[in-house]
């Protein structure tokens, strides 16, 4: 198969009609010029607290007419076809990516449980209704993930061991990947109430993490970093 | 903080996850780096602490992570979410080396 699209993202396109016109392949957004810097907080924010099962949504933007325009290493090859409803993430992509390098085309008959047509549906009435910005700026976020290898690595050195298995990666770049999305939700509400605008500046980031530290969400180090 | 394990693409991925979280569509690269610099800490820090509890019980595995995000809800979920598509996947892929298998046979 030679597409460039997500593996389940395919699965939901035979259920649905012609996905919209999708802005730009995910890594070109560098040359993207957009010059709203609307704040999407509103709309990512609710995606992202939503994290009952939601399945299979992705947005249906990849081009079909450029199969290799995917140079990308981000974006898989495999391509899984089938009535399988389940969540299309940037999770999938790496996973293939890393695991088998070859075609695998997988028929999967059954329906996971996480399957709700309700809110499959409610999730696509939000996407056909997003507007351009919206739409790229969700794709990102759908595509967008840490390299496992690389957090593999880092886990490798923090531990000693050489024992980190796959769940573990993944699992850590999940936890990682929200933890990113929790600073720059915060920045921007940090923003909001300093009433300034435009790109995030390490100031907003650095109050953002000093307010995620009250409340808890970052690990504490119970001994205090001496050497960095 | 000198971190030899992020190659030069991170920053790019970085960058495209803050857009999609909400930062502009070309963020500072100050503001990239704080990120990053960040997130490794975080990771650092959450480690150093699953080790902890997995030294208690010999090696360290998914659940010492799993356990340390146990207040943080979202996270849990989407922990639980991403564990169980990845068991999925692999079930996927066995099935379909059966399949191949079959069929190099019947050739």
């Amino acid at each position: 198969m030679k597409q460039s699209k997500d593996p389940f993202e395919a699965a939901l396109e035979e259920q649905e009609e012609s996905p919209p016109d999708s802005p730009v392949g995910e890594d070109e957004l560098n040359s993207q010029t957009p010059n709203e810097p609307q704040n999407q907080t509103n709309g990512g924010h609710n995606l992202l607290v939503d994290d009952d099962d939601y399945d299979n949504i992705g947005p249906n933007i990849k081009n079909p007419s450029h199969p290799s325009s995917s140079s990308t290493p981000k974006l898989h090859s495999t391509s899984v076809n089938a009535n399988v409803a389940t969540r299309a993430t940037t999770k999938n992509k790496e996973y293939e990516d890393e695991e088998e390098e070859e075609n695998v085309e997988v028929e999967l008959s059954k329906f996971p449980s996480s399957a709700d047509p309700a809110k499959m549906a409610k999730m696509q009435a939000i996407l056909s209704q997003f507007t351009e910005n919206q739409m790229s700026r969700y794709e990102s976020f759908r595509r967008s993930a840490l390299q496992r290898s690389n957090m593999r690595r880092l886990l490798v050195s923090i531990t000693g061991s050489q024992k980190i298995s796959l769940p573990m990666t993944i699992v850590v770049c999940g936890i990682a990947k929200m933890f990113v999305g929790e600073l720059v939700e915060k920045a921007r509400i940090v923003m909001t109430e300093r009433k300034e605008s435009g790109p995030i500046r390490p100031c907003h980031i650095r109050e953002a993490y000093r307010r995620l530290k009250l409340e808890g969400k970052v690990p504490k180090r119970s001994v205090q970093r001496l050497f960095r | 903080m000198i971190n030899p394990s992020t190659g030069p693409s991170s920053k790019a991925k970085v960058q495209h996850m803050m857009y999609g979280f909400g930062d502009d569509p070309n963020p500072l690269p100050e503001t990239v780096t704080l990120v990053e610099e960040i997130v490794v800490e975080y990771v650092t820090d959450l480690a150093h602490k699953a080790q902890d509890i997995g030294s208690k019980r010999g090696k360290l595995s998914v659940e010492d992570f799993l356990f340390l995000i146990r207040k943080d809800l979202p996270k849990l979920n989407r922990c639980t979410e991403l564990l169980s598509m990845q068991e999925e996947l692999k079930q996927a892929r066995k099935a379909f080396e059966v399949d191949e298998d079959k069929l190099a046979t019947l050739e």
